[in-house]
C-alpha cells in the first residue's frame, strides 16, 4: 500500500498538482478571503462614518463636531439618550434582580411561569410594547378610554416603560446566569448560622453577584441606547440620538450631522467595551465549592417574597397584556373606536407582501452569515497565521455597534463607486450578515472547540488530504453550527429595524419598517397584525434553534437582538 | 522474544526543539517485527513528541524515521503506513461506528463490499460485533476504545500507534483494555509503540520499554532488565520503590564470585557479576524493599546483617510494611505473605539482612 502512496507522489499529473495546490493553501485563500469580506462590509463603512464625521467640503474640520455641542437640539438629544439608558439601566437591574431571585430561590411552583414571561419579549421585536402601549395608553387607548385616563404615552414614561418591558429579557438572563453561579451551600451555610433571608441576600448573594450584576447594566445600558424603535415611535418631540441620525439622513440628507451622532452613539459602547475588557475581567467570583446539593429549596422569607412579588407582578401582567393587545389589535376595526371583528388587518396585501419581502432577505441572510460564519469559525480555530484575534475581534464589532451607525455606514460607504450598492436588496441582506455575524462564529467556534484537533489528526492518519479533510470531516462536524447561525440570522434580520431603516427604498416596505411606519401613523391594526406574523415566523424559528440545539448539544447564547 | 529480529522501525538520532527548548536530544532505537515497545517517561519527557515524530504530525528538527527499509521522515502523516490510537480516540462525532471503522478503506478505494466485510472482521476482532449502526455517543468509554482501535488496524498498519490510549479508562476497565489490546497485538503480530506515563501500565504490556528523561533515552530493556538490572539512579526509582545506600569497594574475591563492600553501617559480601566495578570504586546499591528481610534480637554477628529499629509499621493483608533506622538511615521493608509469620512492633530491635544478589550501580567518584 505504501508503494501505492508512493506511485501518487511520483505521478503528478495536472489534477494530482491542482489538488496539492487548494491542500496547502485553502485555508488562506479562506482567510484572504474572508478578510477582504471584513474590511469591505464591517471596517469600510465604520471608517466612512468617522471620516464623515470630520470631512467637510474643504477637508479636515471640527466644525461638525462644534455645531453638535452648540446646537441646544443635537445636546439635548445627546443628554436625552444618556438619561434614557440610565433610567432604563436602573429599572432593568432591580427588576431583573426580584425576576431572577424568585426564578432561582422562589417558590417552585413560580419559577417556570415568571421564567417564561421574562423570556417571552425575546420572541417579539422590541418596538412591540411601543404598539402595545400606544393601544392601551393612547389617545383612544383600550385603558385611557376604560378609566377615563388623561394620560400621554408620548412622553418619558412611554419611552422607558417600553425600553424596560423589551430589555427586560437580557437583563433577566444575565443576572440569573450569575445568580446560578452563586453555590446555593454558600448561602445555606449562612442560614446555618443564623443569618435571616434578608441578611444573607444583602452580605452574600448580592456581594457575589456584584461584578456580574454590574455587566448586566452595562450591557443594558449599550443596548437601549442604540434601540431605534420605541424612541422614534414613542419619543414624541423629544429628541434621542438614534432616530435623530435617521432625521438626519431622510429628512436633511446631511450625512456629516448623521456621522456625528453615529459616532457620539458609539463613544459609550468604546467606553463599556473598555470599562468590561480592561477593569471587570476575572472579576467575578467562581465559588465551585465542592458539589452544589441544594435539591431543596430553602423558603423564602415573606419579607423578601412579597414585595419582589408586588415589583415583578405588574411587569409580568405587562409583557403579557402586550401581547394579548397585540393579538386583539390585529383583529378589530380600530382600537379603542370600533371594536368589531375583522379580518382584514390580517389579510392586507401590503402588510404581506412587507413580509414576504423580509422573509427573502432574511433567508438570504441567514444563508450567506451561516456559510461567512462557519467559515470565520474555522479560520479563527485553525488557522496558523497572525492577526487570528483581530479577525474574530472584528467578526464580533457588527453585533456590539448600534445598528444605527452600522446604518449610516452603509449608506455613506455603498452610494458610491466601487461598491455602489444602495437600492438594491443586497445592501440589506449584507448588512444584516455582517452585524449578526457574531452568533454565528460563536457557535462555530463553540463546536470547534468541542472537537479536537485530534480528530483532524486521525483523517490525515487515515490517509486523507486536506480537502478530503474539510469536506468529509469538518464541514459535517460543523453543521449544527451552521443551521445554528442560519436559524440566528435569519430571525434577527425578521426583526431588524435600526440598521435597515437607512436602507430601504421607498416601494421595498420590509415587515420591520412597515410596522414602524404604520405604528407612526397611528394604523394599529396593520401594525399589530404584521408583528403578529413577524412573531408567529420568529417563534418557529426559535423553536426550530431549540430542537438543533438539544439534538446537537450545541450551546446556541441567546443574546438580545 | 520469539519473533525475528527484522527490523520494522529505525529511528536515527532524532531531534526536536520547540522554538529554543530542545525536546528530544538525539534518540536511536530500534523497533523488532511484531513487538511491543514502551515509551514511557515522566510528563514533558518527550514521548508523546517521539511518537508523534514517528506518526508524521510533527516533524523532527534532524533525524531520521525509517520504516521497513524505507525513509518516511518527509512524508506526511497520509502517506505514511503507520496508523494512531488517539489520546481522545478521535472518533469522528457524524459518523457511525462502521464509517468510522471504514474510514480509510474507503478513502483507498476499496469496495462497499470488500470495505463491510473487512469491517465486520474488525469489529469482530474488538468484540463489538452488531455494534457497527451505533453512533458514537452511544458507546462507553472503552467501546470507544475499541473502535478507535480497530480503525486504525483496518488499514493493516506496518507500525501501530498508542497515545496514552487508556488514560480516559477507569482503573478497573483499564486493566481489561490493557490485556485486550496486548491480546490483540500478540495476535496480529503488529509492530506497536504504546506511549504511556504510567510504569506499571508498561511493566505490564510490553515486550521492552524505553524510557524517556529530559529528551535522554535512559534505558531501553524488558521489565525484567529495567526492574532487576536499572541502568541508573532514575531508572532505579522510575519502577517501585527503592532504598539507596553508598558504599566503597574493598576487595573482590574471584574464588567465591563475592564482593566485599564498605558501607558506614558494616561491611557486606554480595555476588560479583558486574565485571567492570574493581576495588575502589563508589558504588550505590540498589536495595528492593521486598527483598531484605527480618529477624528479632539484637546480635550482629552474621554476614550482611544490620541492627536496627522499628520506627512505623503498617499491616496491610498482604503484605507488612516496615519502617526501620540504623544509624541515621531508613529503610522500608516490604514483608510479603506476612500471614502466621513474626510481626514486629514499633520501637523493637531487629536485625535487618541484606541479600547477596543487590543490584550495584558505579558512581562517578564525586569528592
Amino acid at each position: 500500500m505504501a508503494e501505492r502512496l508512493m506511485t501518487a507522489v511520483v505521478d503528478r499529473n495536472w489534477w494530482y498538482r491542482l489538488r496539492a495546490f487548494i491542500n496547502a493553501n485553502l485555508i488562506n485563500f479562506f482567510a484572504g478571503g474572508l478578510f477582504a469580506l471584513l474590511a469591505i462590509f464591517l471596517l469600510y463603512p465604520i471608517v466612512s462614518v468617522l471620516v464623515f464625521s470630520l470631512w467637510g467640503d474643504h477637508g479636515f474640520t471640527l466644525d461638525f463636531y462644534a455645531e453638535f455641542f452648540e446646537y441646544n437640539f443635537y445636546y439635548w438629544s445627546l443628554i436625552n439618550t444618556l438619561i434614557l439608558g440610565s433610567s432604563t439601566m436602573i429599572l432593568l437591574v432591580i427588576i431583573g434582580f426580584c425576576f431572577a431571585y424568585l426564578t432561582t430561590r422562589g417558590p417552585m411552583w413560580l419559577r417556570k411561569p415568571l421564567k417564561i414571561i421574562a423570556l417571552l419579549p425575546l420572541a417579539a421585536p422590541p418596538y412591540i410594547f411601543s404598539i402595545s402601549l400606544i393601544t392601551l395608553f393612547g389617545r383612544n387607548g383600550l385603558l385611557n378610554n376604560l378609566f377615563q385616563l388623561n394620560f400621554n404615552i408620548y412622553s418619558w414614561t412611554g419611552v422607558i416603560t417600553a425600553q424596560v418591558l423589551a430589555f427586560l429579557p437580557l437583563s433577566y438572563m444575565m443576572i440569573e446566569n450569575v445568580l446560578n453561579a452563586v453555590n446555593p451551600s454558600l448561602e445555606e451555610s449562612a442560614s446555618d448560622m443564623g443569618a435571616s433571608e434578608f441578611r444573607i441576600m444583602r452580605s452574600i448573594t448580592i456581594p457575589l453577584a456584584a461584578p456580574g450584576l454590574l455587566k448586566a447594566a452595562l450591557l443594558v445600558f449599550v443596548m437601549t441606547i442604540a434601540e431605534f424603535g420605541n424612541p422614534a415611535i414613542l419619543g414624541g418631540r423629544l429628541p434621542f440620538l438614534a432616530p435623530d441620525a435617521y432625521l438626519m439622513i431622510t429628512g436633511e440628507a446631511d450625512f456629516n450631522m448623521a456621522s456625528v451622532l453615529s459616532v457620539v452613539l458609539i463613544a459609550p459602547c468604546i467606553l463599556i467595551f473598555i470599562l468590561h475588557n480592561f477593569f471587570l475581567s476575572g472579576k467575578g467570583y467562581t465559588t465551585i465549592v465542592g458539589k452544589p446539593t441544594a435539591a431543596e429549596p430553602r423558603p423564602i422569607d415573606p419579607a423578601i417574597k412579597i414585595p419582589f412579588l408586588i415589583l415583578c407582578i405588574p411587569v409580568a401582567i405587562m409583557v403579557l397584556l402586550s401581547f394579548g393587545v397585540i393579538v386583539f389589535g390585529s383583529f378589530v376595526k380600530i382600537v379603542g373606536v370600533d371594536n368589531t371583528f375583522v379580518i382584514d388587518h390580517i389579510l392586507n396585501t401590503q402588510s404581506n407582501i412587507a413580509i414576504w419581502n423580509s422573509f427573502k432577505v432574511s433567508l438570504g441572510a441567514g444563508l450567506f452569515g451561516a456559510v461567512v460564519g462557519t467559515l470565520l469559525a474555522y479560520v479563527i480555530m485553525r488557522g496558523k497565521f497572525h492577526g487570528r484575534k483581530l479577525m474574530e475581534m472584528i467578526a464580533l464589532s457588527g453585533f456590539a455597534l448600534p445598528g444605527t451607525v452600522i446604518g449610516v455606514g452603509y449608506i455613506i460607504a455603498f452610494n458610491r463607486p466601487p461598491f455602489l450598492l444602495t437600492g438594491t436588496i443586497w445592501i440589506i441582506i449584507l448588512n444584516c450578515v455582517f452585524r449578526f455575524l457574531a452568533v454565528g462564529v460563536e457557535a462555530g467556534i463553540s463546536k470547534l472547540h468541542q472537537i479536537s484537533v485530534e480528530i483532524e489528526e486521525a483523517s490525515a492518519d487515515l490517509g486523507a488530504d486536506f480537502l478530503t479533510i474539510f469536506l468529509k470531516v469538518i464541514l459535517p462536524i460543523m453543521f449544527s453550527a451552521f443551521v445554528a447561525g442560519f436559524i440566528y440570522t435569519f430571525m434577527t434580520t425578521m426583526m431588524s429595524l435600526s440598521s435597515v431603516i437607512f436602507l430601504v427604498t421607498p416601494g421595498y416596505d420590509l415587515a420591520s419598517v412597515y410596522i414602524y411606519l404604520t405604528a407612526q401613523l397611528g394604523e394599529l391594526g396593520l401594525a399589530s397584525a404584521t408583528t403578529i406574523k413577524v412573531i408567529a415566523i420568529v417563534a418557529v424559528s426559535m423553536a426550530l434553534l431549540k430542537v438543533v440545539a438539544r439534538k446537537t448539544g450545541l450551546d446556541v447564547k441567546k443574546q438580545g437582538a | 522474544m520469539e519473533t525475528s529480529k527484522t527490523i520494522m522501525l529505525e529511528l536515527k538520532e532524532i531531534y526536536k526543539s520547540f522554538g529554543r527548548v530542545e525536546v528530544l536530544k538525539g534518540i536511536s532505537a530500534q523497533i523488532a517485527k511484531g513487538e511491543l515497545l514502551t515509551f514511557v517517561g515522566p510528563s514533558g519527557c518527550g514521548k508523546t513528541t517521539l511518537l508523534r515524530i514517528v506518526g508524521g504530525f510533527t516533524s523532527a528538527t534532524a533525524g531520521r524515521v525509517i520504516l521497513d527499509g524505507e525513509d518516511i521522515s518527509n512524508l506526511p502523516p497520509n502517506m505514511r503506513n503507520t496508523k494512531m490510537v488517539f489520546q481522545s480516540y478521535a472518533l469522528f462525532p457524524h459518523l457511525t461506528v462502521a464509517k468510522n471503522v471504514g474510514f480509510g478503506l474507503k478513502l483507498q478505494k476499496w469496495s462497499k463490499k470488500k470495505i463491510d466485510a473487512r469491517v465486520e472482521e474488525l469489529l469482530a476482532l474488538v468484540h463489538l460485533e452488531g455494534l457497527g449502526n451505533r453512533t458514537i455517543d452511544r458507546l462507553s468509554g472503552g467501546q470507544q476504545q475499541r473502535v478507535a482501535l480497530a480503525r486504525a488496524l483496518a488499514l493493516e498498519p506496518k507500525v501501530l500507534l498508542l497515545d496514552e490510549p487508556l488514560s480516559n479508562l477507569d482503573a478497573n476497565l483499564r486493566m481489561v483494555m490493557r490485556e485486550e489490546i496486548r491480546n490483540i497485538q500478540e495476535r496480529l503480530q503488529v509492530t506497536t509503540i504504546f506511549v504511556t506515563h504510567d510504569q506499571y501500565e508498561a511493566m505490564s504490556i510490553s515486550d521492552r520499554l524505553l524510557v524517556l528523561h529530559e529528551g535522554v533515552i535512559q534505558q531501553i530493556g524488558s521489565p525484567i532488565d529495567i526492574y532487576e538490572r536499572p541502568a541508573n539512579e532514575f531508572i532505579a526509582g522510575f519502577v517501585g520503590y527503592v532504598n539507596f545506600l553508598e558504599g566503597r569497594v574493598d576487595n573482590t574475591q574471584a574464588d567465591t564470585h563475592s564482593l566485599v563492600i564498605a558501607t558506614e553501617f558494616g561491611r557486606l559480601e554480595l555476588d560479583h557479576t558486574h565485571p567492570d566495578i574493581r576495588p575502589g570504586d563508589q558504588v550505590l546499591m540498589v536495595i528492593r524493599p521486598e527483598t531484605v528481610s527480618l529477624a528479632p534480637g539484637d546480635s550482629s554477628e552474621a554476614t550482611n546483617t544490620f541492627q536496627g529499629i522499628v520506627q512505623s509499621q503498617m499491616y496491610a493483608g498482604s503484605l507488612a510494611k516496615y519502617t526501620v533506622k540504623f544509624g541515621h538511615k531508613e529503610m522500608v521493608i516490604d514483608h510479603y505473605n506476612p500471614m502466621g509469620s513474626r510481626k514486629y512492633g514499633k520501637k523493637e530491635k531487629v536485625k535487618v539482612i541484606i541479600p547477596r544478589n543487590v543490584h550495584i550501580l558505579k558512581r562517578q567518584a564525586t569528592t
